[in-house]
C-alpha cells in the first residue's frame, strides 16, 4: 500500500505544477503567429538566455484567460478589438502596434487565376466566398470592414460563408466547398491546394494592427518590457518579415 | 452460585409494534428459553421478527431484550446499531459473500470477548474439507454450515436462524438439526429459529410462538400450542 | 518517431492517469451516496454532477477557468503559496478530471445499485464497522463496474479538448496534449505534425478499447 502511495506522489509531483525557477517570459500569442513566434522563441532564448513561453490560441480565448487572471507577461493580439477587451489588465503605455499583416484573396489551385481588384468577388462565377467568422475572428473581422469599405458589401453577403477559424476557411476552398476565401497572406503558408489571387495592396487595404502589450497579471514584467522592446527592433523585424508580417518598428 | 446462572435458561422480551404500509406485527411475550421457534404459515410476520431483533428493522413502539441486554427500546430512544447487537443471523437465502472464498467468509466477522474456536467449529460442522473452496460450488447443506459456522464465529448472543433446514436435502436434514441442537447444548448459544413446520420446532424449541397475519395467537409450551 | 511527438504522447497519457487516479475517490464517494441515499436537494447534486457532460466542454472550460484564476474563489486561495493552475499541466489534469468524472459516477453508481444491500447489512450483523463494509463488501461487488467506470474516464481524458484550451492553453512541452496538438498543428498548416500526433491518438484509443474488452470478458 505504501509503494502504491510512493509511485502515485512522484507521478502527482511530476504534473503539479511549481513556481517557474528559471526565469522566463510567458506570451500569449494569436493562432497565427504560432510558427513565427516559436522561431522568435529559440532566438531571443540564445541571444539572452531568457526562455519565452508561447501560449497559442484564438485572440478571444486568450483574452478570457487574461481576463480571468492568468499570469500572463505579454500579450499579442490578432487585433485591436480583443486587445481592447482586456484594457483594464494591460499595464499602462505599454500597448505598441507591433505588426501589419496583408489581405489576400485565395482560389482553389487547380482552377487559379488572379484578380485585380476584390470587386470581381460580385462576379457569378463566385458562388461562396469563405471569411472567418466576423463577429470573432480577427481576419474575419478585417475583411468585412474591407468590403464594407469598397462599397460591396450588401452585394457579396449573401455569398459570404463565415468559418470558425481561418484554417476552416482555406480548408473551404480547398475541397472546393466554396470557390474563394478571403485571409492573410501569411496563412498561405497554412495552404496547400490553395493559390493566391490577389494580394491586397497595404495601402487599400484596411489597417490590420496585431497589437502588444505588457499584461499587469504577469510575473515577470522586467522581462516583458525587455522582450517587447526586442521584438521592435531590427533582428525581430528580420525574423517576422520572413514569415510574412509586416513589421511596424518603432 | 454461578453453575446455577448459567444453568438458568436465557431470558427474552419481545415487546413491539412494528408497521410497513398495511403489514403489522405485534408482539408482547416474556420469555426464558433456550431456543425458541417462530411458528406460522408464510407472510405471518416469523422474518419480521427476527429482522427486529437483529435491528434490520425498527418497531415503532417497543422493547427489545435479549439475555437481559436492552436492544432497543423507543421509550427511551434506545437503539443499539446492527453492528453492536451481536446477533448471529443466518437468513433464508443465506447470503455468503460471493466475492470471498470460505475461509473468509467464516472469519469475517472480528470475534468479540466471547468467541468460539475454530477447533470447536470445526469439529461441529466439519469445516476443513470446505475451507479453502469458493462459495459458489456448495451445495445447500454445505452452504448452511457454513453460513452457520460464519455467524458463530462472532460470539453471538443469540443465533437468528430462517428456515435453515428448508434448502437442504432430506438425508442431511437430521445432521443440521442434531448439529443445531449441539450448538444450543454444548456451546450454549441460544437460537431463535424460524419454521412452518411442527416437527422441526418440537425438535428443536423449549418455547414456541404460533403467528398469524403478524399477530401472536398462542404462545408457550411447544406441545401445548403447536399443532 | 521524433522526440516531440514523443513528449506530447507521453505528457497526455501520464496527465489521463493521473486525471483518473485523481477523479476515483470523489466518483466513487458521490456514486455511493447517490446509489444508496435519499436526501433533499439530490437532484441537484445529480444535476451538478452530470453538468460536464451536456455542457459544451468550452463552456466548462471557461466556467474551470473563473473558478482557478487567480481573480476566483480557489485562485485567490491558491495565491498566497505560489501555487497557479491556470496555464500548468496541473490545469490539464483538472480538466482531464471534471470531464471524465460524470462518466465515472454514472457507471460506478450503477454498479453499487447491482450490490444487494442485503450483502451490506449481512455484513453488519457480523459486526463490521461502516468503513469496513464498504471496503469489504460494497467495493469489491461493485469493483467491475467501477472498472469500467475508471476506464471511460480514463479514454475521456484522454481525448479532452474543449476544456483543456481554455484552462491549460497551448504550451508546447507544458499543457500541450495531443487533442490540443493536432488542433494548434491543424491551424497552422503543420498537418505532417498534426497527422503524426492523430496517429498516436488513434492507436491509444485502440489500445484503451482492447483492454476495456478484455476486462469485460474476465468474467
Amino acid at each position: 500500500m505504501l509503494r502504491w502511495w510512493a509511485t502515485f506522489a512522484l507521478v502527482i509531483a511530476t504534473v503539479v505544477p511549481l513556481p517557474a525557477q528559471r526565469p522566463e517570459v510567458l506570451v500569449s500569442a494569436a493562432a497565427s503567429l504560432a510558427d513565427v513566434m516559436g522561431t522568435i522563441a529559440r532566438i531571443y532564448e540564445m541571444r539572452t538566455g531568457t526562455r519565452v513561453v508561447v501560449n497559442t490560441g484564438a485572440s478571444n480565448t486568450l483574452a478570457r484567460q487574461i481576463a480571468a487572471g492568468a499570469a500572463v507577461d505579454l500579450f499579442i493580439s490578432a487585433d485591436e478589438a480583443q486587445m481592447g477587451t482586456v484594457r483594464d489588465e494591460v499595464v499602462a503605455n505599454t500597448t505598441v502596434d507591433l505588426l501589419s499583416n496583408q489581405l489576400a484573396v485565395v482560389v482553389p489551385a487547380d482552377r487559379p487565376r488572379t484578380l485585380r481588384s476584390v470587386r470581381e468577388l460580385t462576379d457569378a462565377a463566385f458562388r461562396r466566398v469563405a471569411i472567418g467568422d466576423p463577429a470573432a475572428v480577427p481576419a474575419g473581422v478585417y475583411a468585412k470592414a474591407y468590403l464594407q469599405q469598397l462599397g460591396i458589401w450588401p452585394a457579396v453577403s449573401g455569398k459570404i460563408v463565415p468559418t470558425a477559424s481561418v484554417r476552416l476557411a482555406l480548408a473551404a476552398v480547398e475541397n472546393g466547398a466554396a470557390d474563394a476565401a478571403i485571409v492573410y497572406r501569411t496563412d498561405l503558408d497554412a495552404a496547400h491546394r490553395t493559390s493566391l489571387a490577389l494580394a491586397i495592396p497595404l495601402a487599400e487595404g484596411p489597417r490590420i494592427i496585431y497589437p502588444a502589450a505588457v499584461i499587469r497579471s504577469g510575473r515577470n514584467r522586467e522581462g516583458a518590457t525587455r522582450l517587447l522592446a526586442w521584438l521592435r527592433g531590427t533582428e525581430a523585424a528580420g525574423i517576422f518579415k520572413g514569415a510574412g508580417f509586416i513589421p511596424l518598428g518603432q | 452460585m454461578a453453575d446455577a446462572a448459567t444453568r438458568m435458561p436465557p431470558q427474552f422480551e419481545l415487546r413491539f409494534l412494528m408497521t410497513q404500509g398495511a403489514f403489522t406485527v405485534a408482539a408482547d411475550l416474556e420469555i426464558a428459553a433456550r431456543a425458541i421457534a417462530l411458528f406460522g404459515p408464510s407472510g405471518s410476520g416469523k422474518t419480521t421478527i427476527l429482522e427486529v431483533i437483529a435491528g434490520l428493522r425498527s418497531p415503532k413502539h417497543g422493547r427489545i431484550t435479549v439475555c437481559g441486554r436492552i436492544l432497543c427500546d423507543t421509550e427511551t430512544h434506545t437503539n443499539v446499531p446492527v453492528r453492536d447487537r451481536h446477533v448471529g443471523y443466518v437468513p433464508q437465502d443465506v447470503l455468503l459473500f460471493p466475492h470471498l472464498d470460505v475461509r473468509r467468509n467464516v472469519t469475517y466477522a472480528q470475534p468479540r470477548r466471547r468467541h468460539i474456536d475454530m477447533p470447536d467449529l470445526d469439529q461441529l460442522l466439519g469445516l476443513t474439507t470446505l475451507m479453502d473452496r469458493k462459495v459458489s460450488g456448495l451445495s445447500g447443506g454445505e452452504r448452511q454450515r457454513v453460513a452457520l459456522a460464519r455467524a458463530l464465529y462472532s460470539g453471538p448472543d443469540v443465533l437468528l436462524l430462517d428456515e435453515p433446514l428448508a434448502a437442504v436435502d432430506l438425508a442431511r436434514r437430521r445432521l443440521i438439526l442434531d448439529t443445531l441442537v449441539a450448538i444450543r447444548d454444548e456451546l450454549r448459544v441460544p437460537l431463535v429459529y424460524v419454521t412452518h413446520s411442527p416437527e422441526e420446532a418440537r425438535a428443536i424449541a423449549d418455547y414456541a410462538i404460533v403467528l398469524d397475519e403478524g399477530n401472536v395467537i398462542a404462545a408457550g409450551v411447544p406441545d401445548d400450542v403447536l399443532p | 518517431m521524433p522526440t516531440e511527438i514523443l513528449d506530447i504522447a507521453v505528457f497526455t497519457t501520464l496527465a489521463a492517469l493521473v486525471a483518473t487516479v485523481v477523479m476515483l475517490p470523489p466518483g466513487i464517494g458521490l456514486a455511493w451516496v447517490l446509489a444508496r441515499h435519499q436526501f433533499r436537494g439530490k437532484a441537484i447534486v445529480e444535476t451538478l454532477a452530470s453538468l460536464p457532460l451536456v455542457m459544451p466542454p468550452v463552456a466548462t472550460g471557461l466556467m474551470l477557468l473563473w473558478l482557478v484564476g487567480r481573480r476566483g474563489p480557489v485562485g485567490r486561495a491558491l495565491a498566497p503559496f505560489g501555487i497557479e493552475i491556470v496555464f500548468t499541466p496541473a490545469a490539464v489534469v483538472l480538466a482531464m478530471a471534471i470531464m471524465g468524472l460524470p462518466l465515472l459516477v454514472r457507471t460506478a453508481r450503477a454498479g453499487f445499485e447491482q450490490v444487494t444491500k442485503r450483502y451490506e447489512q449481512m455484513a453488519e450483523t457480523l459486526g463490521a464497522r461502516p468503513w469496513r463494509v464498504f471496503t469489504t463488501v460494497t467495493l469489491p461487488l461493485a469493483s467491475r463496474n467501477i472498472l469500467a467506470g475508471a476506464l471511460l474516464g480514463f479514454t475521456r481524458a484522454l481525448g479532452e479538448f474543449g476544456a483543456t484550451i481554455v484552462v491549460a492553453g497551448s504550451i508546447p512541452g507544458r499543457t500541450r496534449t495531443l487533442a490540443v496538438g493536432i488542433y494548434t498543428y491543424t491551424e497552422t498548416g503543420q498537418d505532417a505534425r498534426a497527422a503524426s500526433l492523430l496517429a498516436v491518438s488513434v492507436t491509444l484509443a485502440f489500445g484503451a478499447a482492447l483492454i476495456a474488452n478484455r476486462l469485460a470478458r474476465v468474467d
